[in-house]
């Protein structure tokens, strides 16, 4: 692990990230757009699963979700310049490993919607309750996401980076 | 404003949140900011884009409890809010980004109200043969005051 963080921080990517002092600050602002798309558009989504706002048709919501990815997608991407830019403050830290496990959970989570519960939600409509099962994944969805916010915003009180 | 702001920096809710070693102190209250701010501009997101067309079977009245939502995280934010600027009084009163921010907030919560009156309004102007134009205008222009607030906020800590 440590070799790794000595090669990632000699790469020239690891070096401008650090280097140009402007860098840091646009991921973060990115970082925390692309935070209000994945909390508000998924949250959404798993607070109708879990049986409430009853009068949005479930498939309907759906259809907000590629928002939701492409804010995940720019919080991965931000994130990963974080990590490529100083990997030293990430890898021996416990918030980020929880934030990690949170990210994980989140995505097994949500494969596990899409090969099961998923399809036999789509055809809810307004009005319709949702299975116990769709409940407890819209729970676990919604429970996953706030522990990926908490923990990255921990980052330097509970894991000593920065 | 300087007599004010060292007034509230030695506040003992200033000197709390700034100086005790509690992760309840201002960790805890950062964090919440965080996340009153996904829940607040997230929740502005949902009914912004659906007027804007992203999901066109989604109905706009059906997303009116998304509002209690957006007052719950505007109440988490103006609380922590206040205890954070209080925390770095002196400092943050002299940022012109910290000023920018406010203005954009004032304007995104009126912009906001708006959408909500035309959202109350919409089976009547649906009723009445005219489209969605006023809505989108004003969801873009929500989705714009909000993100250029996070970004104000976010530049504070840089700036």
């Amino acid at each position: 692990m440590n070799a790794f963080v000595v090669w990632l921080e000699s790469t020239t990517l690891s070096r401008g990230i650090v280097h140009y002092r402007w860098i840091w600050p646009l991921c973060e602002i990115i970082h925390f757009i692309g935070l209000t798309l994945v909390v508000g558009i998924a949250g959404f989504f798993d607070l109708r699963l879990m049986g409430f706002m009853k009068r949005v048709p479930v498939s309907a919501a759906r259809d907000l979700m590629p928002l939701a990815i492409a804010g995940f997608v720019l919080n991965l991407t931000t994130g990963a310049l974080f990590f490529i830019g100083t990997p030293h403050q990430y890898v021996g830290n416990v918030a980020w490993w929880a934030k990690v496990f949170f990210l994980v959970l989140a995505g097994l989570n949500a494969m596990f919607f899409e090969t099961t519960v998923g399809a036999r939600t789509m055809n809810l409509g307004a009005g319709d309750d949702t299975p116990r099962s769709a409940k407890i994944v819209g729970a676990v969805s919604l429970v996953s996401w706030l522990g990926v916010l908490y923990w990255g915003r921990m980052l330097p009180y509970l894991g000593n980076a920065f | 404003m300087t007599g004010f702001a060292t007034w509230l920096e030695g506040s003992a809710i200033a000197v709390w949140t700034r100086e005790s070693p509690s992760i309840w102190a201002y960790p805890t209250v950062l964090t919440l900011h965080t996340a009153g701010l996904g829940v607040l501009v997230g929740a502005n997101a949902v009914i912004d884009f659906t007027l804007l067309g992203f999901a066109p079977r989604l109905p706009v009245l059906s997303l009116a409890p998304l509002y209690r939502f957006m007052w719950g995280g505007f109440a988490i934010n103006a609380v922590t809010g206040v205890m954070l600027f209080a925390s770095d009084a002196t400092t943050k009163a002299r940022q012109p980004v910290f000023y920018i921010k406010l203005t954009l907030i004032a304007l995104a919560l009126v912009v906001t109200a708006m959408i909500r009156r035309t959202v109350d309004r919409g089976p009547a102007l649906r009723a009445a043969g005219s489209g969605p134009g006023p809505g989108r205008r004003l969801a873009a222009l929500s989705l714009l005051l909000w993100a250029g607030a996070v970004t104000a906020g976010r530049l504070m800590a840089y700036l």
